[in-house]
């Protein structure tokens, strides 16, 4: 080796900007290969329109409906972001009382978790009859989907503090409040957030299906009509919507976490999955 | 003379189940404000327990526990503690991490700052206050530990095995900080360690514990001049102080 080389050598070259873009194309490529394969397919074999609607059918279908698919999303936007976030609000305190409070454990706690094994859907007749068709029934089952995994979650977040971590907080004579300010809060953050994601994944489907079974409006409501129709490419059109619906939610918990908790593991950018990667 | 921590009769049963285990005690000890004690025991003699019985973290079974002449009831806050691993929080940098003690105690961060870059400099972190603690070394993060544990001027510092977890060299390194950080403050500090010559290169006293339940079986004083450079730990006073509890370990069939 030559003694005159540099000690700090220009770290290797990155891949190339060309590799760069391919490789961020992939993803767009491969599904408008995907489409693309569909629309030649449904067009060469002449597939009915009620089996398989080629995806330009559904893009027209999506554009001459577009004013009622407007007014819908924001229905069921609504239902599905008032019940995950009434299920956060409310599931977050509560899985940190149960994980403190050995009565809870033995009463609230196998009360939900036999709730949950409840499929949800058998409410939602029941729902109506209590609470008519509006918007509160859908809520409540919105919630009741979005629940489960946040108080789940919750319960292991909060109750799994390091022992020595909690050992070190009693010492500094710090109370409840500030040992869970700074320290069982944050440390909670992440299972919290797991759980949080679990419940923007459910959120949609909970209020589309609570439409489907006893609504006037929202995207379910108007999938159910379509189908009934047989107007499969409208159904696909309002499936479309209802998946970019759910994908919003689900970014914007990923965008909140990315925001408060950027120290941890799954955030950091250099090393997915924290070393080897 | 007087005493920074008086343990008398101190004897803990772990209730069990499925048994009671006695891990340790009756046990008594005395130890002099200022001074470097070491705890040397088998695995399981109950030395953590000893420790977590003077911070006031796990109640006595029996006997009665002292810090400057006030009786233990309940967790200590003038203490410094540091464990086996660094417990440094991911969602803090070095320095936040060390004025955790700070918030946790309600005092003003920033009145604390100015101590927090010192002590963090004392131990040649100066270049990292603001690293995550994943961005350290496994040493560097026990350095910032014991930041974290003298940050606050505590009187009395417990240490539960704070070099087991490092590697050889570091651990050297590690244990000339410690010396040079306890000649600046002049705390009390009780350390607890599995390794002979640690608590003979560290200390002014090294309490040797039998196997479990824990008893004090010799309570050597360590008379060697500070610091305790490598001159010193080669020289035969040394030595022949080692290879005397090396002796007694055997006498256990441990060795
Ligand atoms: N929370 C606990 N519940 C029941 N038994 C315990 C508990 N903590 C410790 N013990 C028992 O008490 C004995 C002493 O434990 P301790 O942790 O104090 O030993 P140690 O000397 O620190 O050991 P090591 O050097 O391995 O850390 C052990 O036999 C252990 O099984
Ligand atoms: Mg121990």
């Amino acid at each position: 080796m030559a003694s005159s080389e540099p000690l700090l050598a220009e770290p290797a070259a990155g891949p190339s900007r060309l590799r760069v873009v391919l490789d961020r194309a992939t993803g767009p490529l491969f599904a408008l290969a995907f489409f693309a394969a569909w629309e030649a397919v449904v067009r060469l074999f002449e597939v009915p329109l009620y089996i398989a609607p080629p995806p330009s059918a559904v893009l027209f279908q999506l554009w001459r409906n577009l004013p009622r698919i407007a007014e819908y999303t924001l229905v069921t936007g609504g239902e599905t972001l008032g019940g995950f976030l009434s299920a956060v609000i409310l599931g977050v305190p509560l899985a940190l009382a149960v994980a403190f409070s050995p009565f809870l454990r033995r009463t609230f706690y196998p009360a939900a978790v036999t709730l949950e094994m409840v499929p949800k859907i058998a409410f939602a007749p029941l729902f109506v009859t209590w609470f008519g068709f509006g918007y509160l029934p859908k809520l409540v089952i919105v919630f009741l989907v979005c629940f489960f995994p946040i108080l789940l979650n919750g319960i292991l977040a909060f109750g799994s503090l390091p022992p020595e971590l909690h050992r070190l907080c009693r010492s500094t004579g710090a109370g409840p409040w500030r040992t869970f300010r700074w320290v069982r809060l944050p440390a909670a953050a992440p299972q919290l957030f797991v759980g949080v994601k679990g419940a923007a994944v459910n959120a949609t489907v909970g209020a589309t299906i609570a439409e489907w079974i006893g609504g006037d409006a929202g995207l379910g409501y108007y999938i159910q009509i379509a189908t009934g129709d047989l107007r499969m490419d409208l159904a696909f059109a309002i499936i479309l919507v209802l998946a970019a619906l759910g994908l919003a939610l689900f970014g914007l918990v990923v965008l909140v976490e990315r925001l408060l908790i950027p120290w941890h593991v799954s955030q950091r950018r250099s090393s997915p999955g924290g070393g080897w990667g | 003379m007087s005493v920074a921590v008086a343990v008398e009769g101190a004897l803990k049963v772990y209730p069990g189940p499925p048994a009671p285990v006695h891990a340790l005690g009756p046990l008594d000890l005395a130890i002099a404000p200022g001074s470097f004690v070491a705890l040397l025991g088998p695995s399981g003699c109950g030395k953590s327990t000893l420790l977590s019985m003077i911070a006031g973290l796990e109640p006595p079974s029996r006997g009665r526990i002292a810090i400057d002449g006030r009786p233990v009831a309940g967790p200590q806050t003038a203490i410094g503690i540091v464990f086996q691993s660094p417990v440094l929080v991911d969602w803090r940098d070095v320095l936040g991490n060390v004025l955790l003690q700070a918030d946790l105690r309600g005092l003003d961060r920033r009145a604390l700052e100015p101590r927090a870059r010192a002590l963090l400099r004392s131990v040649g972190l100066e270049g990292f206050l603001h690293r995550r603690p994943w961005e350290l070394s496994g040493g560097m993060q026990q350095r910032a530990a014991f930041c974290r544990a003298l940050v606050h001027d505590p009187p009395l510092v417990l240490m539960d095995e704070p070099l087991g977890a490092l590697d050889a060299m570091t651990r050297e390194q590690l244990r000339a900080d410690l010396e040079r950080l306890w000649m600046r403050t002049g705390k009390t500090v009780i350390l607890v360690t599995h390794s002979i010559e640690e608590a003979v290169q560290l200390s002014d006293r090294v309490i040797v514990i039998s196997p479990r339940p824990g008893r004090i079986v010799r309570d050597l004083p360590v008379e060697l001049p500070r610091p305790r450079t490598l001159e010193v730990c080669e020289s035969p006073p040394f030595h022949a102080l080692v290879a005397e509890i090396k002796r007694i370990f055997q006498g256990y069939g441990l060795l």
